[in-house]
């Protein structure tokens, strides 16, 4: 899949950390810092990956994500970053089984953990 | 006719019936200790008849026992040799199958070279005094008994009883205060309004209640509230006062002691928002630090990480400072002036990152100028943390918080209001209540609110509440300004 990798956080330096490690390895890098903006993104274009953040001041991370499933149903793939859930949280684990999400990202993070989230395809 | 009235048996008709109608026992006796007449009164107490009575020696009317304990023969036969009469002697007496009597007596010499021994019942009197007697004791142990300081004053204020509880706390006797005026040891600053307090209980019916220290002979104070009552005679007019202390230290103690377990309990409530807001400027520096370890970086890019780094360790430690500040206890230090916007918007950085994990705005209009209101801040925050916290609490689905607060004369109100559920109207009256929780178990302990309302009442405010379900809830804080 093309275009961009979307990233959704509403703390202006988590952008700037993950916009410079994508652009080092060549990702062209989307940035927005809330909800709403993240569901207009994700309604007008394609992207190839979403990093999205569980706590937005206007909206549940999980509620974007499921809104742009509804849309465009199967043509988002998302890894969850956050730092108020942990590996084992049962919220992650149901999103993951439920295929809203394919990953979790948590807080911090080595440079080769976001890397390794992104598909190989 | 007239002259039959006055004939010797008419005087001596209306002699027996005067003696008859005395409530007292009369017996006349003669030298020889013989009974020579009696009263009806008498042979009623002795269970006599007259015939039995009259004529025959003292000693075989009354029983041994009596004249054994009161030697009443020796006495009267004193009494004829001497012509002085004998008064006011006591006598216990019990006529068979009746119940103990006691008697005053008196002997009285009469010119027919006769005496007369009066008797009168003073059972129930005695009985009466004893009875009195028993409860003024039994009132002065309830008083000695007290753990509390109880005294009583004069109308001026004027100590007259003093408790042993009293002597205890204050290391001064009764002896020392008595006639003493109370207010001298009242805290210097109290004693003009310890004045006032008598002044008013003079023509009012109010009991006054306030709190402050008592000082004791070592020149400590300990903090005491007090009860001052006006005491009333049969009139209504005021004729003392009486004062009643409790020692507020050991409350003072469990008090704090409660708010600092609710208070640890309330960071547990705002634990995910902490994680999250500490995660954040944590995993800034840990890309930031890698990004220098990286060999090809630009002299630009290694300042800007660098930057980032700082600023994220500044920002992770404000967050723990101001936990810090919130989770240690309050020192239970004298009232302070204290601005109140600093209090909230202190509380508000708290609670902020609770608030964006539940997708809750914050609306806040302070007043555009310093509030200052007497108050220790650290309980002041935790009174607002916990009207915070519960409003988030109550909107789990997000929502608006607003915090209004608005200057009047001589007080302050500060409207917290969320968009939540609301509070049931049964719940309304009771959600001060220590325990009340409508909380699953766990989520909360029912005792943040109690807190709060023991909080701004020592602050001398009050707290209301509004709400009906579906419309949210409002609480208002009120304080008095400085």
């Amino acid at each position: 899949m093309n275009g961009p990798i979307l990233v959704v956080d509403d703390e202006p330096d988590m952008c700037w950390v993950m916009e410079c490690i994508l652009r080092s390895q060549g990702f062209e890098v989307v940035t927005v810092d809330s909800g709403e903006e993240a569901c207009n993104q994700l309604a007008n274009r394609d992207f190839f990956f979403v990093f999205m953040d569980a706590k937005l001041p206007d909206m549940d991370g999980l509620d974007v994500v499921r809104h742009a499933h509804a849309q465009r149903p199967g043509t988002v793939r998302v890894v969850l970053v956050s730092g108020y859930h942990y590996h084992d949280d049962p919220v992650i684990r149901q999103a993951i089984d439920e295929n809203l999400i394919c990953g979790f990202l948590a807080k911090p993070f080595t440079h080769s953990d976001l890397l390794k989230a992104l598909p190989t395809s | 006719m007239p002259d039959n009235d006055m004939s010797p048996n008419r005087f001596e008709l209306l002699y027996g019936m005067l003696l008859d109608a005395i409530p007292s026992s009369v017996l006349l006796v003669d030298e020889k200790l013989h009974i020579v007449s009696v009263n009806r009164n008498f042979l009623l107490k002795s269970q006599r008849g007259e015939a039995r009575t009259v004529g025959r020696p003292l000693a075989e009317v009354f029983p041994t026992i009596i004249l054994e304990n009161t030697d009443i023969e020796r006495r009267i036969r004193e009494v004829f040799r001497t012509g002085t009469s004998v008064k006011g002697q006591r006598m216990t007496y019990r006529a068979p199958g009746v119940p103990i009597r006691i008697y005053y007596y008196s002997i009285l010499p009469i010119p027919t070279n006769q005496v007369m021994l009066l008797m009168e019942d003073v059972t129930e009197q005695v009985r009466l005094s004893e009875e009195v007697r028993r409860v003024e004791r039994h009132l002065a142990s309830v008083v000695e008994s007290a753990s509390d300081i109880v005294l009583s004053t004069d109308t001026e204020g004027r100590i007259l009883t003093w408790n042993s509880a009293a002597e205890k706390l204050s290391g001064l006797s009764a002896h020392e205060v008595r006639g003493q005026y109370f207010f001298q040891f009242c805290g210097s600053n109290q004693q003009q309004t310890v004045r006032k307090v008598f002044m008013l209980m003079k023509s009012g019916n109010e009991s006054h209640t306030t709190e402050f220290p008592l000082v004791t002979s070592n020149g400590d104070s300990i903090l005491v509230s007090w009860v001052f009552s006006p005491m009333k005679d049969d009139y209504g007019q005021t004729v003392g006062a009486v004062v009643v202390g409790r020692d507020l230290a050991e409350r003072r103690k469990l008090e704090n002691q409660l708010r600092q377990s609710q208070k640890l309990a309330a960071l547990g409530v705002m634990a995910g928002g902490i994680a999250h807001e500490i995660r954040n400027p944590l995993a800034v520096c840990y890309s930031a630090a890698e990004f220098l370890l990286m060999d090809n970086i630009s002299t630009e890019f290694r300042n800007e990480c660098s930057r980032k780094i700082q600023a994220g360790i500044q920002k992770a430690s404000a967050i723990i400072e101001n936990l810090l500040r919130f989770a240690r206890p309050s020192p239970d230090t004298e009232m302070v002036q204290v601005d109140l916007n600093t209090v909230i918007t202190d509380t508000l950085d708290l609670i902020t990152n609770q608030a964006r994990v539940q997708q809750i705005r914050i609306q806040l209009e302070l007043e555009q100028r310093l509030v200052l209101v007497l108050g220790v801040s650290g309980l002041l925050q935790q009174v607002f943390m916990n009207i915070f916290l519960n409003a988030i609490n109550a909107m789990p689905e997000g929502g608006l918080l607003s915090i209004v607060e608005e200057i009047s004369e001589a007080e302050v109100a500060v409207r917290i209001s969320d968009t939540g559920m609301g509070i049931q109207e049964s719940d309304l009256d009771k959600i001060f209540d220590p325990f009340h929780t409508t909380s699953p178990i766990g989520k909360g302990t029912g005792l943040g609110l109690s807190i709060c309302y023991s909080i701004v009442q020592q602050h001398l405010g009050s707290i209301h509440v509004q709400s009906s379900p579906g419309q949210g809830a409002t609480l208002t804080v009120r304080l008095p300004l400085l």
